[in-house]
């Protein structure tokens, strides 16, 4: 029998996705608690995505009960669209807008008008960091940086208590890595509940209170990022940097014999992404990983 | 409460879809002055005055009139009334090319050289006895004049039917005028205890051909192609903007994020229905005032049943459009298939061609599109100035194919829905 300890912003019951023949999400079970920082970490094809859409009820579950606040994305999904806030994987901005014009059109959707979105509108643009010049140009012309903030502002336009980031940082360098994490940071302290989704052991590490990681569609591990990380540390670890660092990598070292599973994680003394290949058996495998890198 | 959060999010999504058009340089092209950029071909090509058109027909005229023949037994060689047929055909703002023989098509400096190559559109040949013939100068041995028909050559380009049929009617028009010129100068001239007996032999039926009084208005032809171009309107502003709105909102994400905020997809559907309206209602304004302040087009104004027929054949175009939009995989496939539907279907509606000139399969086609009723009524209402009693089987037309094309749309949406 399940035993609720604490408040619960998310609620996730036997959630299965399938789309014809292929198991998406297969039958996940877990829970967010308020004010929590939820990361979920696995290759490209793991269902973290899967999973995060059905939380935002853009896909219908196949089975199970997903429920966020008091409200179930089944039977009530303006309620809980009212108090998520979703961050796209993907830019998902007007291009032929500027970030004002952007963040009001969000804003309407949200039922803000007026006076109380105006103000809304400022705050974030101060969030955004972006100076008067940028904020009346069009998106098209911002860095890639600058997109993701407002991206993010996009989500925060109706003061959402539960947030949905997808992958926020990809394909951001370092310098932009780092800046969107004391964004995220900063969401914590207002005691927003956040689910993180990322392919970057490191940034779960630095953000998360609690990771599961996800692969073929199931949650294979759940706990803190120090539990993960000392069960990481019991097994053999190979650090390779290699030329461009792409998630891809993951997809390719589970065709490597002898491989246990692999990650990306940004590695300061190398001051780059490296990838992590998890293994008994190092210096078996290391003449197979590298020629695939 | 709920409305007015709904009325705040419905124009939140049209203001925004309209902007995507009016701040892309393609989809404005394509929207607003295509129409503008179409009213000024046909407007620079059908708007001018018919002695204007006359003026670009070049006839070629080989006269022989003044060239020695024989009349009863003696020669002459008179060219008064082959030269003031020239003079007259100048007067009438023909271009007129004098040849002095027909020729062929191999020699240089040849009426029929110069048709051959298009420096001419037609050739008329005086014959050598026209002025005889046409003065009496025949007679029997009485003394009496012998009835003889002066005998005139028109020749056209057979390559190009459409300019030989105009020029063959512009020609004849231009004879049968000369003709009455000269009969009116024959009895004139005739002796008087002839005079009757002239009178009735050189007019002996008469038929006179008449415009009947159908528009009220002296129409040029740039006139009755507007209404035409009003269904070509909806067909690029309406079909073509609403195929690739959702789809292209689909491809970007934009329209995944619209689902994951609370708005229902109907209000996202009223937004995008809202702003499409807009479009083809612009565009169409755009085109008709283009045509007044250009052309000075000479239509007949019923705003109510125009804006109501507009409204009716947009839904119609938009209804298609959501199909397209709905079930193809992105805006390049929607765009694909927006061209491969709309660009035939501007041939089939009765703007370019009239239906009754296709092939019967072609015309039952034409006759079941509703863009097809709304340039029938565009026409009645426009030309002929007739009142709406006169367009209602249109009307209804319009409105039962709008509701089943918005309706059809309607449901590919819901569906497209699922396949986020």
């Amino acid at each position: 029998m399940r035993r609720v300890i604490r408040l619960n912003d998310i609620e996730v019951n036997s959630v299965t996705k399938r789309f014809e023949d292929m198991v998406a999400v297969d039958n996940i079970s877990m829970s967010v608690e308020k004010g929590e920082l939820f990361g979920l970490l696995g290759p490209n094809g793991a269902g973290k995505s899967t999973l995060t859409k059905m939380i935002s009820g853009m896909l219908n579950l196949t089975s199970g009960t997903i429920k966020v606040g008091k409200y179930s994305i089944q039977d009530d999904p303006m309620r809980v669209k009212e108090i998520l806030g979703v961050v796209p994987q993907d830019i998902i901005l007007y291009d032929y807008l500027n970030a004002k014009e952007n963040l009001a059109f969000y804003g309407r959707l949200y039922g803000l008008s007026g006076r109380k979105l105006k103000d809304r509108i400022k705050e974030l643009l101060q969030f955004t960091q972006l100076d008067e010049k940028a904020v009346k140009r069009h998106v098209s012309t911002y860095s890639g940086g600058m997109k993701r903030r407002v991206n993010i502002a996009a989500a925060l336009l109706h003061e959402p208590q539960v947030m949905l980031l997808d992958e926020p940082t990809a394909g951001l360098d370092p310098q932009n890595k780092h800046a969107l994490w004391e964004i995220i940071q900063s969401l914590k302290k207002q005691g927003k509940t956040i689910v993180l989704t990322t392919h970057m052991m490191d940034e779960a590490e630095e953000l998360c209170d609690r990771v599961a990681i996800m692969d073929h569609g199931k949650i294979i591990a759940l706990g803190s990022p120090s539990q993960l990380v000392r069960k990481v540390k019991m097994e053999n670890t190979i650090t390779v940097v290699p030329d461009k660092s792409s998630p891809k990598l993951i997809e390719i070292m589970k065709t490597v014999s002898g491989v246990k599973s692999s990650y990306i994680a940004y590695d300061e003394t190398e001051k780059s992404e490296t990838l992590k290949v998890i293994t008994d058996n190092p210096d078996d495998i290391l003449p197979d990983v590298v020629p695939r890198l | 409460m709920k409305l007015k959060r709904a009325i705040n999010q419905v124009s939140a999504i049209a203001k925004t879809d309209f902007l995507g058009v009016l701040r892309n340089k393609t989809a404005i092209f394509f929207t607003l002055l295509f129409p503008l950029f179409f009213i000024l071909i046909i407007g620079f090509t059908f708007g001018q005055s018919g002695e204007e058109a006359m003026s670009r027909i070049v006839v070629g005229v080989v006269n022989l009139d003044g060239e020695l023949v024989a009349v009863n037994a003696a020669d002459s060689s008179n060219s008064t009334i082959g030269d003031l047929f020239v003079q007259a055909l100048e007067t009438v703002n023909f271009t007129v090319h004098g040849y002095s023989e027909y020729g062929d098509r191999d020699t240089n400096g040849t009426a029929a050289y110069a048709i051959s190559r298009g420096d001419i559109d037609a050739i008329v040949v005086i014959p050598a006895n026209f002025t005889e013939t046409l003065s009496f100068q025949y007679t029997n041995n009485l003394g009496a004049p012998v009835p003889t028909k002066a005998h005139l050559e028109l020749y056209v380009d057979p390559t190009d039917t459409t300019g030989a049929l105009i020029t063959q009617q512009s020609v004849f028009g231009f004879i049968s005028g000369f003709v009455k010129e000269y009969q009116e100068v024959a009895i004139e001239q005739a002796p008087p205890d002839m005079k009757a007996y002239v009178e009735v032999l050189a007019d002996p039926l008469t038929v006179s051909i008449n415009e009947a009084d159908i528009t009220g208005n002296d129409l040029k032809w740039i006139d009755y192609m507007i209404p035409g171009t009003l269904g070509l309107v909806l067909i690029w502003s309406g079909l073509n903007h609403a195929s690739m709105t959702i789809a292209t909102e689909r491809t970007k994400g934009t329209f995944q994020r619209m689902v994951i905020a609370p708005v229902s997809p109907m209000v996202v559907l009223l937004g995008k229905l809202i702003s499409a309206l807009a479009l083809v209602y612009m565009s169409a304004f755009i085109m008709l005032l283009s045509g007044v302040l250009l052309f000075q087009v000479n239509l007949y104004w019923n705003i109510p049943v125009i804006l109501l027929a507009i409204f009716l054949g947009a839904l119609s175009a938009i209804g298609i459009g959501l199909i397209i939009s709905s079930l193809t995989k992105n805006e390049e496939a929607a765009n694909s298939i927006s061209v491969i539907i709309s660009v035939p279907l501007q041939f089939f509606i009765g703007a370019f061609f009239p239906l009754s000139i296709m092939p019967a399969a072609a015309q039952a086609f034409g006759e079941t599109l509703p863009f097809t009723k709304l340039v029938n009524a565009m026409q009645k209402i426009m030309t002929r100035n007739l009142a709406f009693d006169a367009v209602i089987p249109e009307i209804l037309y319009l409105a039962v194919s709008s509701l089943i094309l918005f309706l059809l749309g309607t449901i590919a949406y819901r569906i497209s829905l699922r396949r986020l």
